[in-house]
C-alpha cells in the first residue's frame, strides 16, 4: 500500500505561504521570563489591593498587559487566579460602576477572562458561574457587543 | 406532582435569565457572517467552521456556562458558526430521556434547517449555522430560536419525565390493585 | 450617467441595471454571464464600463452597444474567487483582489485588444477583502483576511506617467509595499479607503474597530495611528465624505458618521437610529441588536410548535 501513502501527504501545509495561527499576532516582547515575573508582583499587588478594599486598583492592575500567547502557562495561571479572586470577592451591586471605570482595553481583557473563566467550570476552579454570568452581564450592559467580537478576533489567547 | 405541571412558566430562576442573556450577546455578536469563498479549494464554499483550513478565517471558540452540566460552546467563523449545547441531566432517566429526545431530532434535521445531525463530542446536540441561513432568514430569530430551544428543552425533558413517572404509578396501581 | 442609472447584484449570478423613471426604478439589462455569485460591480462614470467579478474566478468587463452591454473577458489568472474590484481614478486601470492571496492590476492592451493583468503577490498570505485607489491613480489600499491593511504601488508602465512624490512615498515601481497595518485586535480588514486627499488611510476591520492612519513619509512610523473600539457590531464598509468626516456601516444596519482629524475620531451621530422616534426609519426591521429585542426572547406558540406538544400529549391520554 506504500505506493498510495502520498494521498494523504497534506500539501497545503508545504505551501510556504500558507498562513499559521502562530503568524496572526506578535509575541509578547517582554519574554516568557519577564511575563512571569510581571504576573507575579501583579498578583501580589493584587492581594494586596484587594485586602485595602480598592477594587478598581486591582482590577486594573490585573487587566493591564496580561500574559498571552504561547509558554507561559504559569503566568497565565497566576493571572487567572488573582483575577477570580477579586471577581468573587465582589458585591454585585458594585459591579456596574467600577466595570465603567476600566479602559476598553480592559474591558476587552476582562471579558476574555470571563470566557476562559466560564469554559474552565468544573474543573478545580473556585468560583460559580452566577458570578461570572452577573459579571458578563454588566460588563456586555457597558461595553456592548463589540466587546465580545474582540473577545473572538484576538489571536492573544489570555 | 402532576400539578406543578400545568403551572404557567414559572418565573425563570435567577441563574437562567443571565445565562441565556449572556448565550443571546455572543450569539448576536457571533453572527456576523459574510460569503466566503473557500481560499484552499478552488469553486468551492464551505461552511469554514467545520473544514477547518485556514486558520486565519477561524475565530476564538467561546464557552457559556451555567454549571458544569450546562454550557453552550460557540465556535466562530467567517462564514459559519457552530452552536453545541450541554443539556442539564441529573439523572439516569433525564440522560435517556435527553438522549431520545435529541435523536429524535437529529434524524429530522433537514426539517429543522439549521440543526446538525451530529453533535460536537462532550455536547448532546449541535447547529450549525451558515452565512446562506442568515442572508435567507432574520438574524434575530435564529438567535430567539436558540434561545427558545435552550428554555424549551429542560422544560420538556422534566415534563417527560413526570409523564414517565406518572404512567409509572398507573401501572404498578392497575397492576398491585388486582391483588387488593 | 447622470445618477440614473444603477447597477445592483442581488445575491446571484447575474447583474441588474435599473434606470430612473420617474418616481421609480425600471430593469433595463440583466449582466448574466458569471456562474457564480457576483462578488463586486464597479461602474467607470467617464467612460461608462461596468467591471464585474465573481466567486467563479472571472472579470468581465463591459461596454454598452446597440444591442445592450457587451462582456468581455479579462485575463485574471487567479485560481481562488474575485472577491472586490474598483475602477482607478483615471479608468485606465481596475484591481480586482482574490481569495488566491492576490491582487490583479489589469489594464487593457491594445495590441491584442483584450485586458491583461500584473499581479501583487507578496507579502499577502490571505483571501484580500477590499481595495480602494489613491486620487493619484497608483497607489493602491488593500484589507486582508490577515488582520492586515496594506498600501500597494500599482504603477503600470505605458500607462502610467511618474506620479507626483506623496506621503506614502515617492520611488514607486510596481508593488512596492508602502504600507502596511495591523487591526487593534486581530480582526479581518473588511473594507480600506483613502480619504479625498489620499494622504489618510481608514480602514474598518471585524474586531468592531475604525482605524485612520496618518503617514508621516516613506519608512518612517506614521504621525497618528488612530483606533476606535466601537460597542456595536463591526462595520463591513467606510467611505470619506471629507478629510474630516467619513460614514461607516455594517452589522448593526445603520449608517454612522464619524468625525476627527489626526488627533483623534469619535462617533458623531447615526443616520438611521431605529430608536429616535424623530425620523421614519429607513430600515423596517433592524436585525442588528443593539436594542435587545424583548429580552429573553420567546417566538411564542406558533402553530407547529403547539402540534408538536400535542402529540406528546396525545399519547398520554390515551
Amino acid at each position: 500500500m506504500s505506493e498510495y501513502a502520498f494521498r494523504k501527504i497534506d500539501i497545503d501545509a508545504l505551501d510556504e505561504d500558507v498562513i499559521l495561527p502562530s503568524d496572526l499576532y506578535d509575541p509578547d516582547p517582554r519574554g516568557p521570563d519577564g511575563v512571569l515575573s510581571d504576573a507575579k508582583s501583579k498578583s501580589a499587588e493584587v492581594r494586596n489591593l484587594i485586602s485595602r478594599g480598592d477594587t478598581v486598583g486591582a482590577l486594573s492592575t490585573i487587566l493591564t498587559e496580561p500574559p498571552y500567547g504561547e509558554g507561559v502557562d504559569e503566568a497565565k495561571d497566576l493571572t487567572t487566579t488573582a483575577l477570580l479572586l477579586i471577581l468573587n470577592s465582589t458585591r454585585s451591586t458594585e459591579i456596574p460602576a467600577i466595570v465603567k471605570e476600566l479602559s476598553p482595553e480592559q474591558q476587552d481583557h476582562l471579558m476574555a477572562y470571563l470566557y476562559k473563566g466560564m469554559a474552565a467550570l468544573g474543573q478545580g476552579t473556585d468560583v460559580s458561574g452566577s458570578v461570572l454570568l452577573t459579571w458578563h452581564e454588566k460588563l456586555t450592559e457597558v461595553a456592548g457587543v463589540g466587546c465580545i467580537v474582540r473577545v473572538m478576533t484576538d489571536r492573544r489567547t489570555l | 406532582m402532576l400539578t406543578l405541571r400545568s403551572a404557567p412558566a414559572s418565573p425563570q430562576s435567577n441563574t437562567l435569565r443571565p445565562y441565556l442573556n449572556a448565550v443571546r450577546a455572543t450569539l448576536t455578536a457571533s453572527l456576523t457572517l459574510e460569503n466566503f469563498s473557500s481560499q484552499v479549494v478552488e469553486r468551492h464554499n464551505k461552511p469554514e467552521v467545520e473544514t477547518h483550513t485556514s486558520p486565519e478565517v477561524l475565530l476564538h471558540p467561546l464557552v457559556v456556562s451555567r454549571n458544569e452540566s450546562e454550557r453552550v460552546l460557540i465556535e466562530p467563523s467567517v462564514n459559519s458558526i457552530r452552536i453545541s449545547i450541554a443539556i442539564k441531566q441529573a439523572d439516569e432517566i433525564e440522560k435517556i430521556l435527553c438522549h431520545k429526545f435529541t435523536r429524535f431530532m437529529m434524524m429530522r434535521a433537514e426539517g429543522f434547517v439549521i440543526l446538525r445531525r451530529k453533535p460536537l463530542p462532550g455536547y448532546d446536540i449541535s447547529f450549525l449555522i451558515t452565512n446562506f441561513h442568515s442572508e435567507s432568514m432574520l438574524k434575530h430569530k435564529l438567535v430567539d430560536f436558540i434561545i427558545q430551544f435552550m428554555e424549551d428543552v429542560d422544560k420538556e425533558i422534566s415534563e417527560m419525565k413526570l409523564s414517565l413517572n406518572a404512567r409509572a404509578r398507573i401501572v404498578a396501581e392497575s397492576y398491585l390493585s388486582t391483588f387488593a | 450617467m447622470g445618477n440614473t442609472e444603477v447597477a445592483v447584484c442581488a445575491n446571484s449570478n447575474e447583474a441588474q441595471i435599473y434606470a430612473r423613471v420617474g418616481d421609480a426604478w425600471e430593469l433595463q439589462h440583466t449582466l448574466a454571464e458569471h456562474d457564480k455569485l457576483i462578488t463586486a460591480i464597479s461602474w467607470a462614470p467617464q467612460s461608462n464600463r461596468i467591471v464585474t467579478c465573481s466567486q467563479d474566478r472571472n472579470a468581465y468587463v463591459w461596454t454598452p452597444t446597440e444591442n445592450g452591454w457587451k462582456p468581455a473577458l479579462v485575463l485574471l489568472r487567479i485560481n481562488r474567487a474575485a472577491t472586490c474590484v474598483k475602477w482607478s481614478p483615471k479608468e485606465d486601470k481596475f484591481a480586482v483582489g482574490s481569495g488566491a492571496r492576490t491582487i490583479a492590476v489589469c489594464s487593457f492592451d491594445e495590441e491584442n485588444n483584450w485586458w491583461v493583468s500584473k499581479h501583487i503577490k507578496k507579502p499577502l498570505r490571505s483571501t484580500v477583502l477590499s481595495i480602494d485607489w489613491h486620487p493619484n491613480n497608483v497607489l493602491l489600499a488593500a484589507g486582508a483576511a490577515d488582520a492586515k491593511a496594506y498600501v500597494f504601488s500599482a504603477f503600470i508602465k505605458g500607462v502610467d506617467s511618474k506620479p507626483e512624490p506623496t506621503v506614502w512615498g515617492d520611488r514607486l515601481p510596481f508593488g512596492t509595499i508602502c504600507g502596511e497595518f495591523s487591526s487593534p485586535s486581530g480582526g479581518w480588514v473588511h473594507d480600506v479607503a483613502f480619504s479625498p486627499s489620499g494622504d489618510v488611510l481608514g480602514f474598518v476591520a471585524h474586531d468592531s474597530s475604525l482605524n485612520v492612519v496618518y503617514p508621516s513619509g516613506p519608512g518612517a512610523p506614521p504621525t497618528a495611528y488612530i483606533s476606535v473600539k466601537l460597542t456595536s457590531l463591526p462595520f463591513l464598509n467606510l467611505a470619506f465624505t471629507s478629510e474630516t468626516q467619513l460614514i461607516a456601516a455594517g452589522h448593526d444596519c445603520q449608517p454612522i458618521v464619524f468625525t476627527g482629524s489626526s488627533s483623534g475620531w469619535a462617533l458623531s451621530h447615526s443616520l438611521d437610529d431605529p430608536t429616535s422616534s424623530s425620523s421614519r426609519p429607513l430600515t423596517p426591521h433592524g436585525t442588528g441588536s443593539r436594542v435587545p429585542s424583548g429580552g429573553v426572547g420567546r417566538l411564542g406558540n406558533n402553530e407547529a410548535f403547539n402540534m408538536f406538544k400535542a402529540a406528546d400529549s396525545k399519547q398520554l391520554d390515551s
